[in-house]
């Protein structure tokens, strides 16, 4: 592959079509980040990093196996394959975003929870503690949004395909991944918003449990058990 | 008196050219402009506002439930949202659904819903415009005074006399819970690039339309259609008497709420009048007062208020009342809410005609008049040709 269709076009795709990675990942990240206590600047730009860093793993292992298949791949890859990797995703999203949302109340379920904000002594809840916690949240929820398969992932994936070695199918999704970057740059101004009330931080919480809970059973479960409407 | 001749005399007006001008030979106009002008007769004479307000907007909802449904059966013989209809973009526009619209038309310039853009029956555009001009000028008011939906709750909420289910401690959580819901359906349209409110959670497709129930996620829908119905549209209004569906679902109202700032008109609560009785409290139907706002002498209602004069009517001291937005934004005093009390007749009379509370309730009632008019005399002539052996 030449420096054009490797780097240029990849990088390309993704500054002209990054409004739906936006639009994908907007819905996970913005309760999230609005719903943390005391978000500061460098809170923020680690949990967006983390989420991102998930979301790169996926786009980099999505290459690195188009590109190591080759293009007969994509005789599988079609929209039924993408639609049941779409619904897994917004399943384990989902999940994620409940497990995160109801995590106080569990831990306090727990027996053994951190009522007093200290961190938990029992095993069960130290463990439930660290998958629901604000960096895993992020990290998961960034591996799930990842396979989230939008019209330019589409495209991405064709090309990766194209590209005929496992290396050249990573760097084009690496590249692609680059070039969606510059439409985040708006959430690094999450901690200003955040600052405003208690309620304010309420409501984000309440909204990430409603998207959880939408995109586990609404676009989660019913269309995998019983296919879309 | 005056103001009651004065205001009554333009409402006449406005009913002739909406309701009856082109359909005078029409009974059931003449029948619909009469029931408007009494209505409206009635809460400019009488002050009691939420009464006959209530007594409209139930109405409103039931005949336009009528006229709706029977314009869906003449135009493809059943309620049911087809294919084509979808594919053609021939579904009413819904004016609930106007937040959820903005940011995906916003990133890609796509309308999301599947309806006319222009058209003078529930056309994309025609609603925005009707959605524009009633937030500049009522605000949140639309909830309040013209929602063909809110009736519904509205006349549910008074068939007990007493509430059973006391939640005036809940008000806060039921508010946090409607812009929450604001916001869900907002990030849910954006990510799946449909109206996630229509297909799962509206609960008024019972009295519009819906889609046909061929597999089980349209049959599931269906069912979360008639939960969300029967649960906050008729039994938690039975049992609060609040219009609970208004209070902590919809999303057009907690949208109307937050772009309310746009409106002219505010209410007031007098500090030094208000004895902290809590009763308009306990009777606000949206849940836009609670104890933190009079004990902490707030001297406004919450952000929630739809202006519906519930509040007015039950404060014994007088202590609720209407003003401009620019007064309100002016003045120094927060705790007061009194007016300059004129010297002389005129004075008196120009202010009486000037009141905020009369000019909010001439406009909000210009709009249900606007909105109304065509939808409620098409529903009586209906019920008249099911009496006389036709179909509805």
């Amino acid at each position: 592959m030449s420096i054009i269709t490797s780097v240029v076009e990849p990088f390309g795709l993704g500054l002209s079509t990054g409004t739906w990675c936006v639009m994908y990942c907007a819905p996970v990240l913005l309760p999230f980040l609005l719903g943390r206590e005391s978000l500061s600047h460098r809170k923020n730009i680690s949990l967006i990093g983390l989420f991102l860093g998930g979301r790169l793993v996926t786009y980099i292992a999505l290459g690195f196996a188009l590109g190591l298949s080759g293009l007969l791949v994509l005789e599988f890859f079609d929209p039924v394959l993408a639609r049941h990797l779409s619904t897994i995703a917004y399943i384990f999203c989902g999940m994620i975003l409940l497990s995160s949302g109801f995590a106080p109340r569990i831990l306090a379920r727990l027996g053994c929870g951190n009522k007093t904000g200290n961190a938990p002594r029992c095993t069960r809840a130290r463990v439930f503690s660290f998958v629901s916690g604000d960096r895993m949240t992020a990290l998961l929820s960034g591996l799930c949004v990842g396979l989230h398969v939008c019209p330019p992932f589409w495209t991405a994936a064709f090309r990766s395909a194209s590209s005929g070695t496992p290396l050249g199918g990573a760097m084009y999704f690496f590249m692609f991944y680059i070039g969606t970057l510059p439409f985040f740059i708006p959430l690094l101004g999450i901690p200003f918003l955040a600052r405003y009330s208690g309620l304010f931080k309420r409501i984000a919480r309440m909204t990430q449990v409603l998207v959880g809970g939408y995109f586990l059973i609404f676009i989660g479960i019913i269309p995998f058990l019983f296919g879309s409407k | 008196m005056i103001q009651t001749i004065f205001f009554s005399g333009f409402m006449a007006a406005l009913i002739y050219f909406f309701v009856l001008a082109g359909q005078t030979q029409s009974p059931s106009a003449w029948i619909y402009a009469v029931f408007l002008l009494i209505i409206f007769v009635q809460i400019m004479r009488t002050k009691q506002i939420s009464k006959y307000r209530r007594i409209f907007q139930s109405a409103f909802a039931v005949f336009f439930m009528i006229s709706f449904i029977g314009i869906l059966y003449d135009v493809r013989g059943s309620m049911a949202i087809t294919a084509d209809t979808t594919l053609n973009a021939e579904n009413p526009f819904c004016n609930i659904i106007i937040p959820a619209i903005m940011i995906p038309y916003a990133l890609t310039k796509t309308i999301i819903y599947p309806g006319p853009i222009i058209g003078n029956f529930a056309a994309v555009i025609a609603m925005l415009f009707i959605w524009f001009i009633a937030t500049v000028t009522i605000g949140k008011g639309w909830c309040g005074w013209v929602c063909f939906y809110g009736g519904w709750e509205d006349a549910v909420s008074r068939f007990a006399k007493k509430p059973r289910l006391h939640v005036l401690s809940h008000n806060k959580d039921f508010r946090a819970f409607q812009f929450a819901f604001l916001f869900f359906i907002i990030l849910a349209t954006v990510a799946v690039m449909s109206s996630v409110y229509c297909e799962w959670f509206c609960p008024f497709k019972l009295v519009t339309e819906f889609a046909p129930i061929n597999n089980i996620p349209t049959l599931i829908a269906t069912v979360l259609f008639i939960g969300l119905f029967l649960g906050l549209v008729i039994v938690m209004p039975f049992l609060t008497r609040k219009r609970f569906q208004c209070s902590t679902l919809c999303p057009f109202g907690a949208f109307q709420s937050l772009v309310d700032r746009l409106s002219g008109y505010r209410l007031c609560i007098d500090t030094e009048k208000c004895t902290g009785c809590l009763k308009c409290a306990t009777a606000c139907p949206f849940c836009a007062i609670d104890q933190d706002t009079i004990t902490g002498k707030k001297g406004r209602p919450e952000i929630t208020c739809a202006k519906c004069g519930e509040c007015i009517g039950v404060c014994s001291s007088k202590a609720i009342r209407f003003e401009y937005a620019f007064e309100a934004r002016k003045k120094k005093d927060a705790s007061s809410c009194a007016r300059p009390e004129p010297k002389t007749r005129f004075g008196r009379t120009v202010q009486a005609l000037l009141d905020p509370q009369n000019l909010f309730i001439f406009s909000a009632f210009t709009f249900s008049v606007v909105i109304s008019s065509r939808f409620v005399p098409d529903a009586i002539n209906r019920i008249f040709r099911l009496f006389s052996g036709g179909v509805l």
